[in-house]
């Protein structure tokens, strides 16, 4: 017995030495073998992108921003400057000027022209191609052509005229003053293609080509690493870091978990991190204000919400500051307006009382109404981590207003759009907006213009809103197209559809490699311009 | 024999054409448009959606689909997801990752399960024997989703021991954690099976022949006990290896490990029936193969056990 016992023992030790030296050895191999290497690289946490082409991508944005130009740039600060366009210029709104700047050439080699922008346009809209971000062209005189529902569709927008080699024209359907902002960084369709792209979309979404900062060093393949290096013949701003490589995750959990460790720089919080962010990370925690507003929709279809006092009643019984404390860690805002307040001339605060916690005057209300019948029932996509966030405002509307509040959500995403789009929801549902360039014109159409981008959104139609902002459209004057879309909110306010929530923010942590993590108007990081610290 | 495994082949054809229809029937059945949510929250435009669910026959009746899947799969065509992926290419990519971590968690399960039984079977009712057992109990009962996230935080971020996440490191770094994780978890069967087949096997008359004969100890429990013990956990590892090869979701997505659980659950939420379906019916036959392998292979070792 003794004998066995000590051979037992024995086995024991050596099984955990062996293992303990494999895992001395992974430590050395992090050291240095992969995760950071030489000067100026950096890795980031993605989803898997599968599309990269840029007319296709839905969440390769930071990939495509640090891949291609765009024409416009617009900062954090609500700048717009002009970055593959040395101009883009119109006197009636509807007929555009764009003069693109001289010496660009793609990472192959070949010149980025005016030709180089109309046959990727015209791709990207073409209906049989069927391309996910199409609908941003949907303005452009000739889209129509394009996507017919019978025989057979055009290949090229007639409203796209090559002038020269740097020149071409674009006209619109009608005036809109905020063009030269949709071309900015996050609307991709509007990037250019090389011609070589236009034989193997295939191949060319394997291995993109565009005009930016870095190129491609390794081929896309599901759900690996992918690398851009710093392409040396880039003409614009200078990269800070130049190498990016983007690691695929499919737990931004175990994202934000790799960077406390030290084997990732950069990963966006996720939800259920957002409460604790601020003590694991400390100033290593950015916070960018995005485009983003969040709204509770109401079952306009539903007469027990057609009096506009139940309305602002839920409105006022919705304790935005202290849910924003609780389940954001206090990283968003709670919305003072109809549009974020990173878009431009947004009124902040017109919202007023009517989006301010005051349960008396709510419950009030409500009562003037004559009350509430029934159960008002949040619906909204299930599995997203937003249960929390209905929960808290069901537990508000039944605590100040007296009326039994559940928030019930659906299995996914898919079904929840489904039966929203059916209209048999009975409830208050999930409603938001992220905008893609930060203008009010943006946010305003996707709410309140039908056919606008969000149908999912809150069912408030009118049509004096719509020509309201049509014409707002129409200033080509920024500042004036700023005061006109203010005047478009005074004007919804006053049949108030819904309550808006938030205003977004996009959150980030990031190892202690990086110095300075920039941001541009949309919220994302700028991975090119990312300062990293001395010797990292 | 022979005829005992053509019979079992049969009933493969007949479970995997039950099966695939079974599974096709119930990813079409899902509420909600995959097609429309392909576009997270930014809805696509209407024409867009057309095509595409043109392209993907989405416009068919589900058994037409379900027939131009199984023309398909016969052809070697196991059909593409909502973004024109072949679902053959990547399951190809997935399937090194997962049988990876399946054979280092089953290695880490057999040599760990069975000294540890075999300890505690040698000590029965000793001190020992119950730390083991208590031990294995509370391994078992904590979620696998826990153990893993703790192990992560503490071996992985904390110590620094372990890569946190990824299959960078190769073999064995980036594997050891996620398969020690799943070890645990399936360590308290193997060796509670274990310890009691010892603890018989120690009972049995041939074993006081051979004690009486003089043999040591070391030979007694070495050759004759060991391997005497083995047969009924031999049976369990091998059911228990075709289980960790359907891949464990929770595992590969805390270690962000790309293996077929994490594309099987990616691909339920997206609704890709021809994914979700040529996943599983691989799994499904690769659990039916191992039964009956297991089941060939106990005759084999036991010769008291016929297939007639």
């Amino acid at each position: 017995m003794r004998t066995t016992r000590t051979r037992l023992a024995a086995g024991a030790l050596v099984l955990a030495l062996a293992l303990t030296a494999c895992s001395g050895g992974g430590d050395g191999d992090s050291a240095d073998g992969g995760a950071t290497g030489g000067g100026g690289a950096i890795r980031v946490a993605v989803t898997d992108p599968v599309q990269l082409i840029p007319g296709r991508q839905t969440i390769a944005f930071d990939f495509n921003m640090a891949v291609w130009a765009p024409l416009t740039w617009i900062s954090d600060d609500g700048e717009l400057s002009y970055v593959a366009a040395e101009s883009v210029e119109s006197e009636d709104g509807t007929t555009w000027t764009i003069t693109l700047r001289d010496g660009w050439t793609f990472h192959d080699g070949t010149p980025v022209t005016a030709q180089s922008y109309v046959d990727a346009w015209n791709a990207v809209a073409y209906g049989p191609n069927a391309w996910e971000n199409s609908g941003q062209l949907a303005n452009i005189v000739g889209y129509a052509d394009l996507n017919v529902a019978e025989g057979e569709p055009a290949t090229e927008m007639s409203g796209l005229q090559v002038v020269d080699d740097t020149t071409f024209t674009v006209t619109l359907t009608g005036p809109d003053g905020q063009f030269p902002m949709q071309l900015s960084q996050a609307q991709t369709a509007f990037y250019p293609m090389p011609e070589s792209a236009f034989d193997d979309f295939d191949a060319y979404n394997t291995h993109p080509v565009g005009n930016g900062p870095f190129e491609v060093a390794t081929d896309y393949a599901e759900n690996e690493e992918m690398t851009v290096t710093a392409y040396e013949d880039y003409p614009g701003l200078e990269p800070t870091v130049d190498e990016i490589t983007f690691v695929p995750y499919t737990d931004d959990t175990t994202a934000y978990t790799d960077v406390q460790a030290g084997n990732l720089d950069v990963a966006g919080v996720p939800v259920a991190r957002q409460t604790q962010a601020a003590a694991d990370f400390g100033d290593r925690l950015y916070s960018f204000e995005a485009a983003g507003i969040s709204y509770l929709g109401l079952p306009l279809w539903d007469e027990r919400y057609s009096d506009v006092r139940v309305r602002q009643a839920i409105s006022m019984a919705i304790d935005r500051e202290t849910i924003d404390e609780v389940i954001y860690g206090g990283l968003f805002t709670p919305a003072t307006a109809l549009t974020p307040a990173v878009e431009a001339g947004t009124p902040e605060g017109i919202c007023g009382e009517l989006c301010e916690y005051d349960p008396e005057a709510a419950k009030a209300l409500l009562d003037e109404a004559g009350g509430f019948d029934g159960t008002i029932e949040i619906y909204y996509p299930g599995g997203a981590g937003m249960d929390e966030l209905y929960t808290a405002i069901a537990n508000n509307l039944r605590q100040n207003l007296g009326v039994e509040a559940v928030a019930s959500p659906s299995t996914d995403w898919a079904e929840f759009a489904d039966n929203r789009m059916a209209g048999t929801i009975s409830g208050p549902f999930f409603s938001r907006w992220g905008a893609l360039y930060p203008s009010q014109q943006n946010t305003l159409r996707a709410f309140y213009v039908d056919g606008g981008g969000c149908p999912n959104c809150i069912p408030y139609y009118e049509p004096e809103v719509a020509s309201l902002i049509a014409a707002a459209d129409a200033e080509v004057d920024p500042d004036a197209a700023a005061e006109a879309y203010a005047a478009v909110q005074e004007r919804i306010l006053e049949d108030f559809p819904a309550p808006p929530l938030f205003f977004e923010t996009y959150s980030f942590v990031v190892s202690e490699r990086v110095a300075e993590l920039p941001t541009s108007a949309v919220g994302n990081p700028t991975y090119t311009q990312v300062v990293l610290t001395e010797g990292a | 024999m022979t005829r005992y495994a053509v019979r079992r082949a049969v009933e493969l054809v007949v479970v995997f054409l039950g099966v695939t229809l079974v599974i096709y029937l119930m990813v079409f059945a899902l509420p909600g448009d995959p097609i429309r949510s392909l576009g997270g929250d930014r809805p696509l435009p209407d024409n867009v959606v057309a095509e595409l669910r043109a392209r993907y026959h989405l416009d068919e009746p589900v058994l037409q689909q379900y027939l131009r899947y199984l023309g398909g799969l016969f052809t070697g065509d196991l059909g593409t997801n909502f973004s024109g992926q072949s679902v053959a290419s990547r399951m190809e990519s997935r399937w090194p990752v997962t049988i990876t971590l399946a054979l280092t968690a089953w290695g880490i399960e057999v040599v760990l399960g069975v000294l540890l039984g075999l300890f505690a079977g040698l000590r029965r009712g000793r001190a020992g024997d119950r730390l083991v057992l208590a031990g294995t109990i509370l391994a078992t009962s904590i979620p696998v989703f826990v153990v893993a996230v703790t192990a992560q935080l503490v071996l992985g971020v904390r110590l620094g021991w372990f890569p946190v996440a990824g299959t960078s490191e190769g073999w064995p770094t980036s594997y050891l954690l996620p398969a020690t994780v799943i070890a645990v978890f399936g360590l308290a069967s193997v060796t509670r099976l274990m310890r009691g087949s010892v603890v018989d096997t120690l009972q049995s008359d041939f074993v006081r022949t051979l004690r009486a004969k003089g043999l040591r100890q070391r030979q007694v429990v070495g050759v004759h006990v060991l391997r005497n013990s083995a047969i009924p956990v031999l049976t369990f590892l091998a059911i228990d290896l075709g289980f960790l090869l359907g891949g464990t979701v929770v595992v590969e997505g805390v270690f962000n490990l790309p293996g077929v659980g994490q594309l099987l659950f990616q691909a339920i939420r997206a609704h890709e029936g021809p994914t979700v379906v040529g996943v599983s019916t691989a799994l499904i036959i690769i659990f039916l193969l191992t039964n009956l392998v297991v089941d060939l292979l106990s005759s084999v070792l036991d010769p008291r056990i016929r297939h007639e």
